[in-house]
């Protein structure tokens, strides 16, 4: 490979590209889209009002009833009295207060049956307060979506009140130690799964994790596209007779690849340096509607860098396949049934996703991540997730590049052929004939 | 002789059971301009694409410039293939400079080299359009220049006027023979003898992918010659074929072209015409390359 030869290639490639209009609208509604994205939600829950259906139970006995009264009105489940149409806030609260169970084991059951009752959608969530937590400052908080912030966010205020409240009467009002008592409540927000339940890695962790591994599948495909439409242009308007007398079909696909992949990697950079700029943590914070405890995601550089890393392996790993089918047929509708092979070992990371998001070290979910053909999008979303031990990362992006190298000699092999090749659809088995020409 | 600028050397070339290009030798002297001539389906567009490292032939070898091909060597030849077309988006400026780097050229200098060649072509002012603005003539004229834009010492042109109107065919062979007058090598194919006829100086016939006539134009023309004769006469001058001593009679208007049997007397001949015909012309005439190229092909069966 002449290097010289392949950078007028990619020159070429990369500058007529970049300067379409397309190219630019792409690049800013992208990100344009994921700050609506981030953003919304959290404008339309500071206005939307939601009823909830809480339970607390309280084995100090000495804060539920306030802070049924502040958020709703008293409430008895004994007495069966429920307090119904609180407003704190602009949150509609409904609460139901139970008396703790006698023994530990039954307290144990209670809490199971708590859980329950918030996955058959009985009641939206259930708060314990034992002395111990509150003397630290913490109530559970149990819920089957632990990302309602306003919610959380009304519900802490109102507990740290009522707490507040009841350590000053306590303390006997003296103003004194007011300053010192008005500490507020942490809300520890557990997860209510099938499985019990667990720590949680953080709702804006998962959704930027959704955002990229979205992205990725998006660029790879949209960008092996581009390098088989291109590919096919060059072949249908037989500019490619003119170029293949100065470079050899190696290079020609290679400087498609290079050029177009620059380009992927140039929308990229504008894309997660949005990203980074909207994300960090001062640009969070000047965002006053935002309500309290909602935590904006947040990509960290060394996440953008196995982004960019895991794109390029992607990006090769496809196109080249893209690149070959572009060589071998003649028109857009010929290509497109082969092109749907890539698309099918694309979506399987997709169909994986929920899984992976779950439990992303699992031996499974680390298996299919060395994979060479899902490790882009699959140890991206780990990575995302939960960062697995550097050893598999290292030896998935190895394996991958090696699998790369094979791609694209492979694919190399198809395309010289290929591209001088006019007229009738090439079957299969002419096709592996080209891949065996010496 | 001058060392060749292109040898080829028994090269042949093999689909499957059918024979593109078979056994083809032939060499092409520097400054001239060399017509690969024949049918369509003979074998021109393989062998060129093989002189140009585009396929590679089943046996035998290429030279360039007196030595065996190396890859560098093709950056002094501007080749225009047969089946050609541009990058419909760029803009003609842009896509010359891009052709023109590819074979080496500064960028600047390729803009430069490209606004020479813009003028000259007469269309300095479509510099700014994009391609696929152009008339398919247009992008002709384009992929000349791009062809010639390096400056190179052989120039291949796979049928170049196929596709021109009379006009940029004119422009073509203007081109050419200034090409030819800076002591560059041309090498073009075609399958119209009238224009190989005008503008060669050497000659390859090949059919069914095998040489059946080269060399000099005007000396094969001489040897050949002595053997066709003009006939203008009344009557139906295409029974003059019966005429004992005639090998063929191609009829005109009026008149008619007759190739004689190599051991015939044309007095002979002419005594038998006026018996059947009234004639009023029999004169012995140089062969056109068309008539050479029929015999040849005839013979050569």
């Amino acid at each position: 490979m002449r290097l010289d030869k392949v950078r007028v290639l990619i020159k070429r490639e990369y500058v007529s590209r970049v300067k379409t209009k397309g190219f630019w609208i792409s690049t800013i509604l992208v990100p344009g889209l994921f700050a609506a994205l981030a953003l919304l939600p959290a404008l339309v829950m500071s206005k939307t009002t939601t009823g909830q259906h809480l339970v607390v139970v309280d084995e100090t006995n000495s804060v539920a009833g306030a802070l049924a009264e502040r958020l709703g009105g008293p409430s008895d489940e004994s007495a069966g009295g429920e307090s119904t149409g609180g407003d704190m806030g602009r949150v509609h609260f409904q609460v139901t207060i139970e008396d703790p169970a006698g023994s530990a084991a039954e307290r144990e059951r209670q809490r199971e049956r708590l859980g329950r009752r918030v996955l058959d959608e009985d009641i939206d969530a259930w708060v314990w307060i034992t002395p111990e937590g509150l003397a630290d400052d913490r109530v559970e908080y149990h819920a089957e979506s632990v990302s309602n912030f306003l919610t959380q966010e009304v519900l802490e205020k109102a507990l740290s009140q009522v707490v507040q409240r009841q350590r000053l009467t306590q303390a006997g009002f003296d103003p004194d130690r007011v300053s010192e008592l008005t500490r507020s409540v942490d809300l520890q927000t557990v997860k209510v799964t099938e499985a019990g339940a667990r720590a949680e890695a953080g709702f804006a962790g998962v959704a930027l994790a959704y955002v990229l591994f979205f992205l990725l599948y998006m660029i790879i495909i949209i960008y092996g596209q581009q390098v088989m439409n291109g590919v096919l242009e060059e072949k249908s308007s037989r500019a490619v007779e003119i170029v293949i007398s100065s470079v050899r079909p190696f290079e020609l696909m290679m400087g498609k690849l290079i050029g177009v992949g620059l380009v992927g990697l140039t929308q990229l950079a504008v894309w997660l340096g949005t990203m980074a700029a909207l994300t960090a943590p001062a640009v969070v914070a000047s965002l006053s509607y935002m309500p309290e405890g909602v935590s904006m995601p947040r990509l960290e550089p060394s996440l953008a860098l196995h982004f960019a890393v895991c794109f390029l392996l992607g990006y090769f790993l496809y196109a080249s396949f893209y690149a070959a089918i572009g060589s071998a047929f003649n028109n857009i509708q010929e290509a497109q049934q082969f092109a749907s092979v890539a698309v099918i070992f694309l979506v399987a990371p997709l169909v994986l996703f929920p899984a992976v998001v779950n439990d992303p070290n699992a031996t499974w979910a680390t298996v299919a991540s060395l994979v060479p053909l899902f490790t882009p999008l699959l140890m991206m979303l780990r990575i995302a997730i939960q960062t697995p031990p550097l050893w598999q990362i290292v030896l998935g992006y190895s394996l991958t590049a090696v699998f790369v190298c094979f791609m694209v000699w492979l694919t190399s092999r198809i395309y010289r052929v290929g591209i001088l090749m006019v007229g009738k659809k090439p079957t299969l088995k002419e096709i592996w004939r080209w891949v065996r020409y010496a | 002789m001058e060392q060749p600028s292109l040898e080829i050397k028994s090269v042949r070339k093999t689909y499957g059971d059918f024979v593109a290009v078979d056994d083809v030798t032939t060499a092409v002297p520097p400054g001239t301009v060399f017509g690969l001539l024949g049918p369509n389906g003979a074998g021109k567009t393989t062998t060129i694409r093989m002189v140009m490292d585009i396929i590679a032939p089943d046996s035998g070898e290429i030279l360039l410039f007196g030595r065996p091909r190396r890859r560098e060597d093709l950056e002094r030849i501007g080749y225009l293939p047969e089946e050609r077309g541009l990058y419909r988006k760029m803009t003609v400026t842009e896509h010359l400079a891009f052709l023109g780097e590819l074979h080496g050229l500064r960028h600047r200098d390729a803009v430069e080299r490209a606004e020479r060649w813009l003028e000259r072509l007469e269309l300095a002012d479509r510099a700014k359009s994009k391609v696929e603005e152009l008339s398919k003539g247009m992008q002709q004229k384009i992929q000349l220049a791009g062809t010639v834009l390096h400056d190179p010492a052989v120039v291949i042109l796979d049928e170049p006027f196929s596709g021109l109107d009379p006009i940029n065919q004119g422009l073509f062979k203007d081109v050419l023979a200034e090409f030819k007058r800076e002591g560059r090598t041309i090498l073009f194919s075609t399958h119209v003898m009238e224009q190989a006829e005008k503008l060669c100086d050497h000659i390859c016939l090949i059919s069914h992918g095998r040489v059946v006539l080269q060399g000099d134009l005007a000396a094969l023309k001489r040897e050949r010659g002595g053997n066709s004769y003009r006939l203008v006469a009344e009557g139906d001058l295409a029974t003059a074929e019966e005429v004992p001593g005639v090998a063929a009679a191609v009829p005109g208007i009026g008149e008619a072209r007759l190739i004689l049997e190599p051991d015939a007397v044309g007095s002979e001949v002419l005594r038998e015409l006026t018996r059947r015909f009234a004639v009023s012309e029999f004169r012995s005439q140089e062969p056109d390359l068309e008539e050479i190229f029929i015999k040849a092909v005839r013979d050569a069966a």
